[in-house]
């Protein structure tokens, strides 16, 4: 072949590859990776009924913000939202307003974060807004609608528009953020003047009126008696109700009683009703003492308890008139008279084998044993008590015979038997107690011993007692004095059998609830046998330690 | 060279152009066309026969139970709840939510759709067809139809209707939603339509209780004329399958065994019928490792009751180790392998059917009607025979004279007779909204068991607005079919 063919094949070549080229259709490729529009978009999209808080976007130089990339959440009100509140501030339009409202505004209309209606509770969303307050949510029922409601200021009336930086809800009124201090607000209310003086009286006026710049600091909850509640006390004055508590005569002083139901009334932290319920107690700025909450027939009650099987009535937080927002906090409305009980420490007998989820199973409690199995790490299978997973054979154990000798001098012939240790077994199970006054206690396990049993240390709320206690000792001989001098009882009526209890330790109570207790391992420790626990006994270390001691029959016997 | 040159051109063309212009086989290779199908009865019963495959497969028996449950008071979510699950359970329904997502439903609708249309010209090809098999055939289709459509409507409230059937591209049209009496109408012409050409039995009993029968129509008309609150109707067709005489109910001992272990049996009407090749979604529902459902932990206390009296307590046959397990409450009818709680059925054994009526559903909505007709005492009868069955323990007294305390005792024996059948939502529904919502109440009483309490205040609010009650049309819908709007409680 000669050059020329070369040429001409190349040629040829060149010409199909031309044809096919050209045969070829140009793509048409899209740039931009998405339609989508951010908030800014959004509102411009929707002017008519945006325009006006667009403009205010504009004027507080946060147009361009919301167009960039984020994930926000924006309030957005519609122009007649917009102009109700102008009309309130006497502005004639937006360029009128006040710029440093109209920012602390715009801030208070945006959260930093994606939150859906998904998230709305009764009571406040899980972030703050940007401006730092918490915005409150909940559904209003009117003229036969529901709908999302923002604040007790606005209503949703479009919720869950997703744009590329956020969720939008358009609201019908602008959200405006509280601009008083929980003391003011209610010195503000004819309602809570005797509240309110003697909030002065106590020096906690001042505290209730500060904003704390830090913002871990910043927050309280107050829970204010209206003059009505009090009067229905028997306190129509602050004179009563100050020669009722004052004894010292001097209410800033913390031990008088008067600054103490006040210090009792007010709670750290920001707690609207939503968060309330969802603990069983609150810590008050009186050192050590808690309120309980708690949600009966769909109410928030305060302090109803039950001691020494006596029921003690409630007060009840009336939901309308609470969560109250403010600068600095949250107040709520009690419709009673309530203040710290003071309680002597009592003895709490401590039937482990007599929880919830085994009382309702009416075949098996008191009848029969049942195994408690965790499936896997996120089972509970009872409320109350916890236990390391390792995996689901490794169970709890609810054993029940009247003549088996696991449990035959057993209070109520039940016991619990745990499997704890080793690299298999759990090194650690927490048990919620009942409600334990405040005061300081002996810890007593009360357990059947058993060879091959494991060793453990006791913790209660944190704290390690003093002694471990070893499942596979059994007591030694002597009298009741000798072995309490060594730590060790008699809890049964049985006097030789292997079921004994044993001291964990004394240990300081501090605030009246209840509280964790842990059987912890100590490092590894391995074991063949389950542990067998009957009962724990909580005993003020003033008390008899001995008395009662426990019948298989479920009665206590005093000898 | 010129011939070199020509011969490069020429196969450079075309290999190019053979490249580019693949040859267009239209018939797929893989499969039968239309123009090839429906000649035959054979085909015709082939595709009656898919009908009731495609509800077993996909997520519609997962549906049937998430719809009539998750919502109720029976069960709680469990720890493999999907957070579109929690979401349901808290009311807190929004247009993202994929349980909204009506597609099972509505495939299933238009193979009912696709017989009903496609079977009639069958007659001229196949001369061994006839007109009563296709009356049969079209019977069936319309059942399943009106079936699916009452689901509907109970879910949704407003739907599209859609009566023909999409068999191409060009049928793929945007559809309005229809009224929801206009469609609950629509269900009970059909059904009117199909009852006369179905068969009383087709002599085999898997056939009596997978396939429509004539009484499969009555049980579905007398639920369907309950909600429409037409009681003398609903009396009239529970008639027709109690004089019968064909079923009846069986007796306490051997209620799990039989009704939920085997299936299949003299209580059944209609029940989905799994088995070895088509198991059912409920092992991974329910059983306790991996459990999305379970049991709420009131029923044994305030449902059933605790018999605290006779030293050989009284227990309901229906709770404890029946419907529920009493012990970790998990949900025992669809995954229990015995009545004493010790077994779960193993994975490959997971087929127990979904059941959509049974005489003792027939005889209680019975009770329903006449009760409502005022006559609480004749009512009361029929809830006895249910409960003695069932050895039930009379903890809560019934109250045969008056008519509102039967309405609730009703309500409450339906709550412990089909426990987690998928009926407990739409029951509460129904005795919530009759007589123009005066019954609102039992709703709020059934959130304030179910709803967590930081949320109860919200959901109270929520379902006094009863466009609540009904779900939001899933968002995929609404963005590719413009004439559809979103139901008003969701915009």
């Amino acid at each position: 072949m000669n050059n020329k063919a070369i040429v001409k094949a190349v040629s040829a070549l060149f010409f199909c590859s031309i044809v096919y080229i050209a045969g070829c259709k140009k793509q048409d490729y899209k740039l931009s990776t998405t339609d989508d529009v951010n908030i800014t978009g959004y509102l411009q999209k929707n002017a008519d009924s945006f325009s006006l808080f667009k403009q205010i976007l504009d004027r507080t130089e946060n147009s361009a913000f919301l167009d960039a990339y984020g994930s926000y959440t924006l309030f957005a009100p519609t122009n007649s939202g917009v102009t109700i509140w102008l009309a309130s501030v006497g502005a004639a339009n937006v360029e009128a307003a006040n710029l440093n409202t109209l920012k602390e505004l715009v801030k208070f209309h945006l959260l930093a974060d994606t939150v859906t209606t998904g998230a709305f509770k009764d009571g406040r969303l899980p972030v703050p807004t940007m401006q730092g307050q918490y915005i409150i949510t909940g559904v209003l029922f009117k003229s036969n609608v529901s709908s999302y409601s923002v604040n007790r200021q606005a209503l949703v009336t479009k919720s869950n528009v997703k744009v590329g930086n956020g969720i939008i809800h358009e609201i019908d009124h602008m959200l405006v953020p509280a601009s008083l201090t929980i003391a003011k607000q209610l010195e503000g209310n004819p309602n809570y003047s005797i509240f309110v003086q003697a909030m002065k009286e106590t020096g906690y006026y001042d505290l209730l009126n500060t904003v704390d710049p830090d913002t871990t600091k910043r927050w309280m909850t107050v829970i204010a008696e209206s003059n009505q509640a009090l009067a229905d006390s028997g306190y129509g004055s602050y004179a009563a109700l100050k020669a009722k508590y004052s004894k010292t005569g001097n209410p800033l002083n913390v031990n008088d009683s008067l600054h103490m139901y006040m210090a009792y009334h007010i709670l750290p932290g920001i707690k609207f009703l939503g968060d309330i319920i969802t603990s069983a107690s609150h810590l008050t700025l009186q050192p050590q003492e808690v309120i309980s909450t708690q949600l009966i027939n769909q109410e928030v009650i305060v302090n109803e308890d039950l001691f020494n099987d006596i029921l003690e009535k409630g007060v009840l937080l009336k939901r309308d008139i609470s969560d109250n927002s403010s600068t600095n906090g949250v107040w709520h409305n009690a419709v009673a008279h309530f203040m710290v009980k003071y309680r002597k420490p009592a003895a709490v007998f401590w039937d482990l084998s007599a929880f919830t989820e085994i009382m309702k199973l009416p075949a098996y409690y008191k009848k029969q044993g049942y195994t408690f199995v965790r499936q896997n790490e996120q089972d509970r299978p009872i409320k109350d008590i916890d236990w390391e997973y390792k995996g689901a054979s490794n169970s709890f154990l609810y054993e029940y015979s009247t003549t088996g000798t696991l449990t035959n001098f057993a209070y109520n012939y039940d016991i619990i038997s745990i499997s704890l240790g080793g690299p298999n077994r759990s090194a650690w199970m927490e048990f919620t107690t009942p409600v334990v006054i405040k005061g300081r206690y002996k810890v007593w396990v009360c357990y059947r011993n058993r060879a091959g049993s494991v060793r453990v240390n006791v913790v209660v709320n944190g704290e390690l007692l003093q002694r471990p206690i070893n499942f596979a000792e059994g007591r030694p001989g002597g009298t009741d004095a000798e072995l309490e001098s060594i730590g060790w009882k008699r809890y049964t009526e049985n006097t030789t059998g292997p079921f004994t209890a044993r001291l964990a330790g004394t240990v300081d109570i501090k605030t009246t609830e209840r509280h964790k207790l842990r059987f912890e391992v100590p490092n590894g420790g391995g074991t063949t046998n389950s542990n067998h626990v009957d009962m724990i006994h909580f005993i003020p270390v003033d008390d008899n330690q001995l008395l009662p001691r426990f019948r298989q029959d479920g009665t206590k016997i005093y000898l | 060279m010129k011939k070199l040159f020509f011969i490069i051109v020429t196969i450079g063309l075309l290999v190019g152009f053979l490249s580019c212009t693949k040859w267009i086989e239209l018939k797929p290779q893989d499969g039968i066309v239309r123009e090839e199908f429906w000649k035959t009865k054979e085909q015709v019963e082939a595709a009656v026969t898919g009908i009731y495959a495609s509800m077993l497969g996909g997520t519609l028996p997962d549906y049937l139970f998430v719809w009539g449950e998750a919502r109720a008071d029976m069960v709680t979510p469990g720890f493999r709840a999907t957070q579109d699950e929690l979401d349901m359970v808290n009311l807190n329904m929004l247009a993202t939510n994929s349980f909204t997502n009506w597609r099972p439903f509505y495939q299933t609708i238009n193979y009912c759709n696709t017989v009903i249309e496609l079977a009639p010209p069958v007659l001229q090809n196949d001369n061994t067809f006839s007109q009563a098999q296709l009356d049969r055939a079209t019977g069936e289709a319309l059942t399943i139809r009106a079936l699916l459509y009452f689901y509907l409507v109970r879910s949704f409230g407003d739907v599209p209707l859609k009566l023909n059937a999409t068999v191409s591209d060009q049928d793929i049209i945007p559809l309005p939603k229809s009224g929801r009496d206009s469609i609950l109408n629509q269900i009970v012409a059909d059904l009117k339509k199909a009852e006369p050409s179905l068969p009383l039995s087709y002599g085999n009993v898997n056939f009596d209780k997978g396939r429509v029968t004539r009484y499969t129509v009555n049980a579905l008309l007398a639920d369907v004329y309950l909600w429409m609150e037409k009681y003398n109707e609903t009396v009239t067709e529970c008639n027709k399958i109690i004089n019968s005489g064909n079923f009846g109910l069986i007796s306490g001992p051997n209620f799990f065994n039989e009704v939920f272990y085997e299936g299949n049996s003299n209580e059944s009407i209609f029940e989905l019928q799994f088995d070895v090749q088509k198991l059912n979604p409920y092992y991974f529902m329910h059983t306790p490792g991996n459990r999305r459902w379970g049991a709420a932990n009131y029923l044994t206390e305030d449902v059933y009751g605790i018999d605290a009296v006779n030293t050989i307590p009284i227990v309901d046959w229906r709770g404890d180790k029946t419907s529920y397990r009493g012990t970790d409450f998990t949900i025992w009818k669809y995954v229990g392998a015995d009545n004493n709680g010790t077994t779960l059925r193993s994975l490959e054994q997971s087929f127990a059917h979904w059941i959509f009526y049974r005489y003792a559903d027939v005889l209680l909505m019975k009770a329903e009607a006449i009760n409502q007709l005022d006559q609480p005492l004749e009512a009361s009868r029929i809830v006895k025979t249910i409960r003695q069955r069932a050895s039930a323990l009379d903890f809560t007294a019934m109250d045969s004279t008056s008519k509102p305390g039967m309405t609730t005792f009703i309500l409450e024996e339906r709550q412990r007779e089909f426990a987690f059948e998928g009926k407990r939502w739409y029951d509460v529904l129904r005795n919530a909204k009759r007589n123009n919502y005066a019954g609102l109440q039992i709703l709020l009483n059934v959130a304030s068991v179910s709803i967590p309490s930081d949320r109860q205040q919200a959901a109270f609010n929520k379902l006094r607005d009863k466009n609540s009650h009904y779900f939001p049309i899933y968002f995929y819908e609404i963005q590719t079919n413009k004439l559809l709007e979103q139901n008003p409680f969701y915009k």
